[in-house]
């Protein structure tokens, strides 16, 4: 059966998934497969054809040779792939064994002239980068980027999957998140460089307080600095938020971090440097030191609610 | 003691990109080149294991004919030697062609146990060389780590996914792709600069690889590259007094909703 296929090891992004892949498929008038590790979330999936792929492992990387030969015998056109970090290894082997060619985190996948065609980031966000793929092709796509497909029933086929890979995993454990979700928060109040000392990120969660949202940082804060943890860095390699209202104080606002900010509705910068790139990327932005500004904002914005 | 080989690519850096605001054309003709960012944690990482238990680092890289002023710069890092697969199919390159190549060199160069990769490069940032050239090869990958250790003829390695971490242990040979923040690359001595000329470097020639000419083709057709079009108000505050700066910006958000 060729056609779209959509897979995830998280049956909640296979949902997001289908929505684009439901998408392609009608421009294309093609069927629609989900792959699914587990039978018990094939049962509502919108697409044609639901594979389960049972296995004894339950590591899901050990799930890529029964998806490529399942692939190599049922010749899909395309393969969306939710892009956790599970899933970007997983594509990337893939792609590898079919021979296959492979986007990274597409932000958006279209169909002009009967072909498939994504657009991705280069060079850390500074340019959009678009491709027509050819052939058998995979694409990872970001958890979120589009809303959950309405259920639906497919006819569930059950694939007995060899799962032997030459590694052992152990000590799987939970990370204890200390840091808010920032992925789906409404304001974000995010720390760079400019903050002097630890202590001061009370300055960043006053004004967070006062604006109810939650507090972010540049990737210098959570890994040279170790003030906030690594999940709460904004920016490429980093989580991407979309809050209506994103705030920065002593960002610089370096392309990589931007890269992470763009979908939000309103970004304010706050630094000291009138020439800092953050104020080439924002609607609105005051050139001045944060510790002056910044309380003098919290307290005005306490006063105007 | 085990053979580490570690991949870095040298690219532009995108700091000296400028975009044309009019037709977002990309101008790269100032920028210079580096070794891309998470491949100095990469060489680093090989460096600290050779450092703690005696190993044997190679660098090596793909790239085209300016790629050579990379050897220095690797070399100046710690590793004992470089290879270098010297050709202009590598500005074309897709990871597809990269995988093949590296394999290709590594076939040829011969005893690997152990491959290092940056978690991505700065300027694809594709996430895909490093478990696509495990799959050509036949070798297990472990990605996304930010601890390792050798322990005999076995790699054990903590990987950070999202919502949690794991330990995988894998035997020779294995690849590991790393995040940055698994160290902190020092800043080369002068010392290490200066005895980076000394050292040997191997240039191999795409055509002594004996690939097929289909695992040099990329796989996607690229039909434009451009530069981000950044659409933002840009109302900046940068006269008077901090309370009338303030009192401008809280009364715009309120008009926009976003109090
Ligand atoms: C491949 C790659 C991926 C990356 N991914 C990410 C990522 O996901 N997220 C990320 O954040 N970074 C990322 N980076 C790093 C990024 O390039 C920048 O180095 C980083 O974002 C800079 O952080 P910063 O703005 O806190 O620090 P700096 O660039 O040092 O900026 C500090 C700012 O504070 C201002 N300032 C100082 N004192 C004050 C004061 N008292 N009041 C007001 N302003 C003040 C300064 O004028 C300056 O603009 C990545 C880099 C690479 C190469
Ligand atoms: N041309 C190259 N030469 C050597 N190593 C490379 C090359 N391209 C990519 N790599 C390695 O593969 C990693 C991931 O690259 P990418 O898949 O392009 O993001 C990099 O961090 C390097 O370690």
């Amino acid at each position: 059966m060729a056609g779209i296929w959509v897979y995830s090891e998280d049956v909640a992004l296979v949902k997001q998934l289908l929505t684009i892949g439901r998408e392609v498929a009608g421009t294309l008038n093609k069927p629609v497969a989900a792959l699914t590790l587990s039978e018990a979330d094939a049962a509502d999936l919108a697409a044609e054809t639901v594979y389960v792929l049972k296995g004894q492992n339950p590591w899901p990387e050990s799930y890529v040779q029964a998806i490529a030969d399942l692939a190599a015998k049922e010749a899909p056109d395309v393969i969306f792939v939710g892009a956790t970090p599970r899933g970007k290894d997983l594509a990337a082997k893939l792609a590898s064994i079919l021979k296959a060619g492979l986007v990274t985190e597409a932000f958006k996948v279209s169909v002009e002239n009967g072909a498939i065609e994504t657009e991705r980031m280069m060079y850390g966000g500074l340019a959009v980068c678009t491709e027509i793929l050819q052939g058998l092709s995979l694409v990872t796509i970001p958890p979120r980027q589009y809303e959950p497909a309405a259920a639906g029933k497919g006819n569930v086929v059950t694939i007995d999957a060899a799962t032997d890979v030459p590694v052992s995993v152990s000590n799987v454990c939970p990370i204890i998140r200390e840091g808010a979700d920032l992925a789906s928060a409404e304001k974000v109040i995010c720390v760079g460089r400019g903050l002097g000392k630890e202590d001061d990120l009370k300055i960043a969660r006053d004004l967070a307080a006062a604006v109810g949202g939650e507090v972010g940082c540049t990737r210098s804060i959570a890994e040279d600095y170790h003030w906030l943890p690594a999940e709460t860095y904004i920016g490429l390699s980093g989580v991407k938020v979309k809050p209506v209202l994103y705030l920065s104080m002593g960002v610089s606002g370096q392309v990589q971090h931007v890269a992470g900010i763009r979908d939000s509705k309103i970004i304010v910068g706050i630094d000291m440097n009138e020439n800092a790139l953050i104020f080439e990327a924002a609607d609105y932005g005051i050139v001045g030191d944060l510790y002056d500004v910044v309380p003098a904002l919290t307290e005005a914005i306490k006063q105007a609610k | 003691m085990a053979n580490i080989v570690v991949c870095y690519k040298w690219v532009l850096d995108e700091q000296d990109i400028k975009v044309n605001p009019g037709n977002l054309a990309l101008d790269t003709s100032r920028a210079k080149s580096k070794i891309s960012d998470y491949d100095r944690n990469a060489i680093e990482e090989a460096v600290l294991l050779n450092e703690k238990d005696g190993h044997k680092v190679t660098g090596l890289t793909f790239g085209v004919a300016g790629a050579k002023q990379s050897l220095k710069d690797a070399l100046s890092r710690g590793p004992a030697e470089a290879v270098w697969v010297n050709d202009p199919v590598a500005a074309e390159a897709d990871a597809f062609v990269t995988a093949n190549v590296l394999a290709g060199a590594l076939k040829k160069v011969g005893n690997y146990d152990v491959i290092i990769c940056g978690e991505g490069a700065a300027d694809t940032y594709a996430q895909q060389v490093g478990p696509r050239l495990a799959a050509v090869l036949g070798i297990p990958a472990i990605t996304f780590v930010n601890q390792m250790s050798i322990e005999g003829d076995k790699v054990v390695a903590t990987r950070k996914l999202g919502d949690c971490t794991e330990t995988v242990t894998a035997s020779f040979p294995v690849v590991v792709t790393v995040l940055p923040e698994i160290n902190k690359p020092r800043i080369p001595s002068l010392k290490q600069v200066l005895g980076a000329s000394k050292k040997p470097v191997t240039e191999i020639k795409l055509a002594d690889l004996g690939l097929n000419p289909d695992d040099l083709k990329r796989k996607t057709t690229v039909k434009s590259l451009k530069g981000y079009a950044m659409t933002r108000k840009n109302v900046i505050y940068k006269d008077g007094s901090t309370a009338e700066k303030v009192a401008k910006l809280v009364a715009e958000l309120a008009k926009e909703g976003a109090l």
